[in-house]
């Protein structure tokens, strides 16, 4: 068991950096103007950011092992969840479906 | 703005049994999802110290995944320009994906900045107390889930649900497009760089499709 101080400090550390980095340009860019190209830039970061945090939980079977194919559960199952999620805009069904999808192809596995 | 709420639901469990079973104590975990106030960053620190990994370790790879809020914050900025310092500071704090998402909808399909700045406070403290109630139900009976139910799986559905909509033209696929295949070539880089990197190839990869596309 980690000293119950570990914990603390990591827990105050991290909390403390992400809260810098959500305001950093907030703050920053309250005084200063923002460049026009950061302004064209920003567009993409949602679709660049999410799909880098999508694709790693989805395509790997297990670390360092690519599984790009229809008896990959998390594969399917995010390819009908990204179907739902593109034709209805709803979270909920997404997620829902999604999961429902996923266990289907397990289950059937 | 509820499904949001909904979806946070299972994502907050998942970050609350990762607590319990990495050990943390019920003042450590709600300590996680009360100052850090990221699934992201508290799965894997929570991973981390279970794997008795060194401290400056945690500390910076919970930094790099949590870049992306830099990006979050330089999208926010223009329009949190008019409000008073001390709003600016509590929006910021509250800045998640799914806020910044909700945020982001509100300010284009409403235009008026003051009221999307008060939707993105308002938006932010009921994520947060959500976040705090998923958090620790899924921290006390989390356990009782069965593991073959792959309950972790809604992380990265809820990060898909809030992918799909972002995907409104070329140029924006073009980015998506290029961040997975980077994010994929990349992999192998320490302390999930491969996370940012990925986005900045996305970012520039979006920058070149949507100038081509403006060339006549």
């Amino acid at each position: 068991m980690t000293s119950a101080y570990d914990w603390w400090i990591a827990i105050v550390v991290v909390g403390l950096l992400n809260y810098l980095s959500r305001l950093s340009f907030i703050a920053v860019f309250a005084k200063v103007q923002m460049p026009p190209l950061v302004a064209r830039a920003l567009r993409f970061v949602p679709a660049a950011m999410l799909m880098a945090i999508v694709v790693p939980a989805v395509v790997f079977s297990s670390p360092g092992t690519l599984a790009f194919s229809y008896t990959n559960p998390k594969l399917v199952a995010a390819l009908a969840a990204a179907a739902v999620a593109w034709y209805t805009r709803n979270a909920v069904a997404t997620m829902t479906l999604g999961m429902a999808t996923l266990w289907i192809v397990q289950w059937v596995r | 703005m509820a499904p949001s709420l909904i979806g946070l639901l299972p994502f907050g469990l998942v970050c609350g049994v990762g607590a319990q079973s990495a050990g943390a104590s019920p003042g450590e975990a709600l300590g996680m999802s009360a100052l850090i106030f990221s699934g992201a960053a508290q799965i894997l620190a929570c991973q981390l110290m279970a794997a008795k990994a060194p401290l400056t370790v945690t500390i910076l790879t919970c930094f790099v995944i949590g870049l992306r809020f830099l990006m979050y914050s330089a999208a926010m900025a223009p329009h949190m320009k008019p409000l008073p310092e001390r709003w600016r500071h509590a929006v910021a704090f509250l800045l998640t994906d799914q806020a910044f998402a909700a945020a982001v909808r509100r300010f284009r399909d409403s235009g008026d900045t003051r009221n999307g700045a008060s939707y993105a406070l308002g938006t932010g403290v009921l994520l947060w107390a959500t976040w705090q109630v998923s958090c620790t139900v899924g921290y006390w009976v989390g356990n009782v889930i069965p593991a073959a139910w792959s309950l972790e799986f809604v992380v990265p559905l809820c990060f898909l649900a809030l992918l799909v909509p972002a995907l409104e033209d070329g140029p924006t696929r073009v980015a998506a497009l290029a961040a997975g295949i980077a994010v994929l070539a990349l992999d192998s880089l320490p302390m999930r760089l491969s996370l940012i990197c990925a986005g900045l190839v996305g970012i520039a990869a979006g920058l070149i499709a949507e100038a081509r596309r403006g060339a006549p």
